[in-house]
């Protein structure tokens, strides 16, 4: 499907514990500039308050920033998304994510791990792509 | 046969300008040259000589230390007399965990204390009520003062300078007070910072330190600053922070000018509570990051300890001297460090700590070289404290005061992030104080403004990272380091006990203690601070005191400009 | 909620059942104008119809996002369920958006009774976006009873969301100067509450004080009819905030439900006579019912046409020349020119009262417009009897930080009804 044929509607936010939210804001803004219709929240989003809020505001991709050790607790959100019927919806997770822990985070869903020294057309064109996926995953399914 | 070398070649021309000879020169031998900025947006010469100074050439083209106007130190002695303190950021798991760290440090050369509690702890929970994967990754788990006593256990608070990493409430120097006085440890002893005391800084660009209101946060700060002049006399209640705006993009010069900005409308908030500048500025003290740019981060200290001392006197009215000393902790910066290639971080930490040195900071904490990752392992936070050690001992940096001072190029770039400093403060001014400028979001749209630009230069490969986006090399997987996370049996049963801890206690008691809390939310001319520490003292964990006084003085919901 | 009816598209029937995903789904068909759009919006249409509509405007900074958090609270105790459409406008070079309103909205948004959907205009300079009416229907089918549009208004925009809200409320934050002068207009206009937001600062009741003076300037209001209150409410302290639910629910009781699904045209704002005033010096009186009137005027918002000055058949208008104004050599539009002179006759001439209608006008191009050029038109009375009216208007230019010069002369004839 052709990405010019809708604005992928992206959220980027942060859950857990950490707050720093300098990438998660250039994130946003690269989107923005990409093109993209953007939601942005501020830290310690609960994992029920991302899932409701993905419902209504029927993202495309889900952006987790995580700074510190928040990606462990991603696999959490993963389970929750899938319980809500949430299975087209792709996550991708940017930030400091130790190497030995990329896989568990894959296994549970994550569809990319964004490490330092991704550039932002990087990080923007691929979440282009998981949107366009997203939408035909929506038809496929009939939802 | 050598020719004789002709005698004109030796003897300089008498007609010509030896700076144009070495222009003329510069300019046909460079090839293809580039116009540099550093990063607060001064062009940068190839060359400085005496015509860059303003002042060379003058009689005293330069101040002396501990002397106005402070460019080169605020003491006559500085670290010569008197070497800066190794204050090495610990925390970490469990208090046990974390106390058998901080005196493996004390033994390798670590010299002050600086606690850093779990982000649970800076978002205002207790153990209980976050998930378990997440605690003690990035600081000690500290809920209350038997914690802090076992996290401080072997340590004498009397005798070691302490600094705790918790913003408003202030709640561990409470748990570390209530422990102290438990030992019967005289307050009037006890020497140390609230590190990071500055809500500002915080509601800009450390949202996570950020727990009440701004105008919470504003009163518990004015509160604490007059209760601590009062009752621990060798305690610095402000310390007012560059760090995290300078790790959030803004550019050195940016740092400093809405550091001491901030500065400055807490001092006049003191002021305006009745406070005289000279009883509490002396206990002022600010919070800087050092990043690799070398010479700018020097050329920043410079500057600001010039700028700071002018300020205290004329704005603030400051009488005495040891009110216009600019006392810093520089602390290397992380977010210079990268993921690859660790191994290299340690290069980039000796010459960020450098800078800081030649800085003239009075306190400093070195990164360790896996910092990039988690929490740093044992090996690296010991090759970070060396790293201090070896600038000292093996380089000598301690021998010569204020070295680089007279360096063309250090003295032109202080004069000029001065002026540039200056005129962002002035801007600061315009917006009608920090205060009223952070509200409004004027200073973190300049930060991201600058983060952006940063963020350009590196994606576009004119910043050049080394490892990250050049000199790459694909590394084997065991080189990178491992993480090293809490045993989560020895957290569990941390957590349990703790549980059982607080359903023990006397439900009455810890009623009490929050209505005293309340009660002196609720009177502008009580002390929260004061009511903190007895409420630590009867008993009362991290979370209720947070809650409760969130619920009183306002939640802070910092502002998120995109 | 209502039963399926036959032949409804399965999505439409979920979303009157009550799945929240449904309804997101059919807010996305609406938004991207996909190809089930038209046939989901009337089937919801169809549906809707309970929902008390309420529009909020006001600039940006004014406190809006945290009025609606302090509303959603308040109307949660009172057991309603609440959806709320907030509306960014786009970058209008990447067409991309931060649709930011959501994260000011605090701890409501996790209620179950509250849904809270970010739309970006996606152009439009309206305030509202196309797919606006039809995400208003849905959500009103869906079971939410109160329904809020929060949007940005600078005064001379308020008018899309005038057709479509039943009441109508715009947030002016405390102070004085142009922040409180832009608004003006379109509070002559539509405003069905004002509220001074940010109470709990010195200024607000200044504020609330020259808002009132302001509201004088209407005609006045017929027996039965509703008065429109200037409230001031503290979100942060937490005052205000009941009255403020009080008026809005009394608001709805007394004009009902259902104003967007009126006919007529969607932008069309309701002409409410303005003001005359008796005294010919009265200049802030004129100055007002001249921007009225302006703030009226679909052209002079889609060409940035502005009013400096005006008085009894005299006006003062003005203009940047902009890509937007631009020809196909690249020099200023004559029909640019030509819209800036007619505007200031149409308010000259229509500045006493009574409709005038142009029967006739003329200009002369004299020298050429750049674009980057500020353009002043200004309009004079040449004669004025019963029917006819002769107006004289010259536009002149302004060029970097030079002197003006005269660049067109317009003559115009009016009819007076």
């Amino acid at each position: 499907m052709n990405t010019n044929d809708f604005r992928p509607r992206v959220l980027v936010t942060k859950i857990g514990l950490d707050g720093h939210d300098r990438g998660s804001r250039i994130v946003a803004a690269a989107c923005r500039d990409a093109g993209m219709e953007v939601i942005y929240t501020p830290p310690w989003q609960t994992v029920d308050a991302v899932v409701k809020l993905a419902i209504e505001e029927d993202v495309d991709v889900i952006g987790i920033s995580s700074l510190a050790t928040d990606h462990l607790i991603v696999p959490k959100l993963m389970k929750a998304l899938r319980a809500a019927g949430l299975d087209d919806v792709r996550v991708v997770v940017g930030g400091i994510v130790p190497d030995n822990e990329e896989p568990m985070l894959l296994e549970a869903g994550v569809r990319q791990v964004f490490h330092p020294g991704s550039t932002l057309d990087d990080i923007t064109a691929r979440i282009r792509e998981y949107a366009s996926e997203a939408r035909q995953a929506r038809t496929a399914a009939g939802v | 046969m050598n020719k004789p070398v002709a005698a004109t070649l030796l003897e300089p021309r008498a007609d010509a300008d030896p700076h144009a000879n070495w222009e003329r020169e510069y300019r046909e031998s460079i090839g293809p040259d580039r116009s540099i900025e550093n990063v607060s947006g001064i062009a940068i010469k190839p060359l400085y000589t005496p015509r860059d100074w303003a002042r060379y050439g003058s009689d005293v083209p330069l101040s002396y230390p501990g002397q106005p106007d402070y460019t080169r130190g605020i003491y006559a002695t500085m670290h010569r007399g008197r070497t800066w303190t190794q204050r090495q950021l610990v925390g970490l798991g469990t208090p046990a965990d974390y106390n058998a760290r901080l005196l493996a440090m004390m033994a390798s050369g670590t010299t002050a204390v600086s606690l850093i509690p779990c982000n649970s702890v800076y978002r205002g929970y207790d153990m209980d009520t976050v998930d378990a994967e997440l605690l003690g990754t990035c600081g000690v788990v500290i809920n209350n003062v038997e914690h802090m006593q076992r996290s401080l256990d072997g340590v004498d608070v009397g005798t070691v300078s302490c600094a705790m990493n918790d913003p408003s409430p202030f709640t561990l120097l409470a748990f570390m007070l209530v422990a102290a006085e438990r030992r019967g440890t005289d307050w009037r002893r006890i020497a140390g910072t609230s590190n990071q005391s500055d809500y500002l800084s915080h509601f800009v660009a450390n949202h996570m330190f950020y727990r009440l209101s701004l105008p919470g946060a504003r009163r518990v700060l004015m509160d604490h600053i007059a209760w601590c002049n009062e009752h621990l006399p060798r305690w610095n209640p402000m310390s007012v922070v560059g760090q995290h705006m300078q790790q959030a993009g803004a550019t050195p010069a940016e740092a400093m000018a809405f550091t001491l900005s901030t500065a400055i409308q807490n001092a006049e908030d003191c002021v305006a509570r009745g406070m005289d500048p000279d009883a509490f500025l002396p206990r002022f003290t600010f919070f800087f990051d050092i990043s690799l740019n070398f010479f700018e981060e020097v050329a920043k200290f410079r500057a600001g300890r010039r700028i700071w001392a002018r300020v205290a006197k004329e704005r603030l009215g400051a009488r005495e001297p040891r009110s216009w000393r600019f006392k810093f902790h520089g602390q290397t910066s992380g977010v210079d460090l990268t993921r690859q290639q660790p191994l290299n971080n340690v290069a980039r930490v000796t010459v960020q700590a450098m800078a800081g040195i030649f800085g003239g900071l009075q306190s400093l904490h070195t990164d360790a070289y896996d910092e990039a990752l988690a929490c740093p392992s044992e090996f690296g936070a010991r090759i970070a404290v060396a790293t201090q050690n070896i600038l000292r001992e093996e380089a000598h940096l301690t021998d010569v005061i204020d070295p680089l001072g007279g360096s063309f190029y250090v003295e032109s770039l202080t004069d000029q992030m001065e002026q540039k400093i200056v005129s962002i403060m002035k801007i600061v001014d315009d917006a009608g104080g920090m205060y009223q400028a952070v509200e409004a979001g004027v200073v973190q749209r300049m930060i991201g403004a600058s983060a952006m630009r940063f963020q350009n230069r590196i994606d576009s490969g004119e910043q050049v990272v080394v490892g990250v986006n050049a000199y790459r090399v694909d590394e084997a997987e065991d080189e990178r380091p491992l993480v090293e996370r809490p045993d989560p049996a020895v957290m569990k049963h941390h957590i349990d006990e703790f549980v059982a801890w607080k359903a023990a206690r006397s439900q009455a008691d810890v009623d009490r203690a929050l209505d005293r809390l309340t009660r002196a939310a609720e009177d502008r001319a009580d002390n929260v601070f004061g009511a903190v520490v007895e409420a630590a003292r009867a008993g009362l964990t991290h979370e209720e005191i947070c809650s409760r006084l969130r619920r009183d003085l306002g939640f802070g919901h910092p502002l998120a400009v995109v | 909620m209502t039963a399926r009816e036959p032949g409804e598209s399965p999505l439409v029937a979920r979303a009157l059942a009550g799945d929240r995903r449904a309804v997101a789904r059919l807010l996305t068909v609406f938004d991207d104008d996909g190809a089930d759009a038209r046939r989901a919006a009337a089937e919801l249409a169809a549906h809707a119809g309970r929902a008390l509509v309420i529009g909020i405007t006001g600039v940006p900074g004014s406190g809006k996002s945290t009025l609606v958090n302090a509303l959603l609270g308040e109307w949660l105790r009172r057991g309603r369920r609440i959806a709320v459409v907030a509306i960014d406008p786009s970058s209008p070079i990447t067409g991309g958006a931060v649709l930011g309103d959501r994260i000011r909205m605090g701890e409501h948004g996790t209620h179950p009774d509250v849904f809270i959907r970010s739309f970006s205009a996606r152009g439009e300079l309206g305030g509202l976006s196309r797919a606006t009416r039809a995400a208003v229907d849905c959500l009103d089918a869906a079971g939410y009873d109160r329904v809020i549009v929060e949007t940005v208004g600078t005064g001379q925009s308020e008018t899309s969301i005038a057709a479509l809200a039943d009441t109508r409320v715009v947030v002016c934050p405390p102070g004085l100067g142009d922040d409180v002068q832009a608004i003006k207009a379109g509070v002559l206009e539509i405003a069905d509450l004002l509220v001074v937001s940010k109470g709990d600062l010195p200024l607000a009741q200044e504020t609330r004080r020259e808002m009132r003076e302001m509201l004088t300037l209407r005609r006045p209001v017929p027996e039965g009819g509703w008065k429109t209150p200037v409230l001031v409410v503290s979100a942060s302290e937490g005052s205000g905030v009941g009255e403020l639910v009080d008026a809005i629910e009394a608001h709805g009781e007394l004009r009902g439900r259902g104003r967007r699904r009126e006919g007529g045209d969607e932008r069309a704002p309701e002409l409410q006579p303005i003001a005359v005033p008796a005294d010919a010096n009265d200049a802030p009186a004129w100055r007002a019912r001249l921007a009225a009137l302006v703030a009226r005027d679909g052209l002079c918002a889609t060409l940035g046409i502005s009013l400096v000055d005006g008085g009894p058949g005299r006006s003062e208008v003005q203009m940047r020349v902009e890509p937007r104004h631009l020809n196909f050599n690249g020099g200023c539009h004559g029909g640019a020119i030509f819209t800036l002179a007619d505007t200031a006759f149409g308010l000259a001439s229509n500045s006493h009262g009574p409709v005038a209608s142009g029967i006739d006008a003329h200009i002369t191009f004299q020298v050429a417009v750049k674009p980057g050029d500020r353009l002043v038109a200004r309009a004079t009375e040449v004669r004025r009897s019963r029917r006819i009216g002769v107006y004289r208007v010259e536009v002149a230019c302004t060029r970097g930080g030079g002197d003006e010069q005269l660049v067109s002369c317009f003559t115009g004839t009016v009819y007076i009804k």
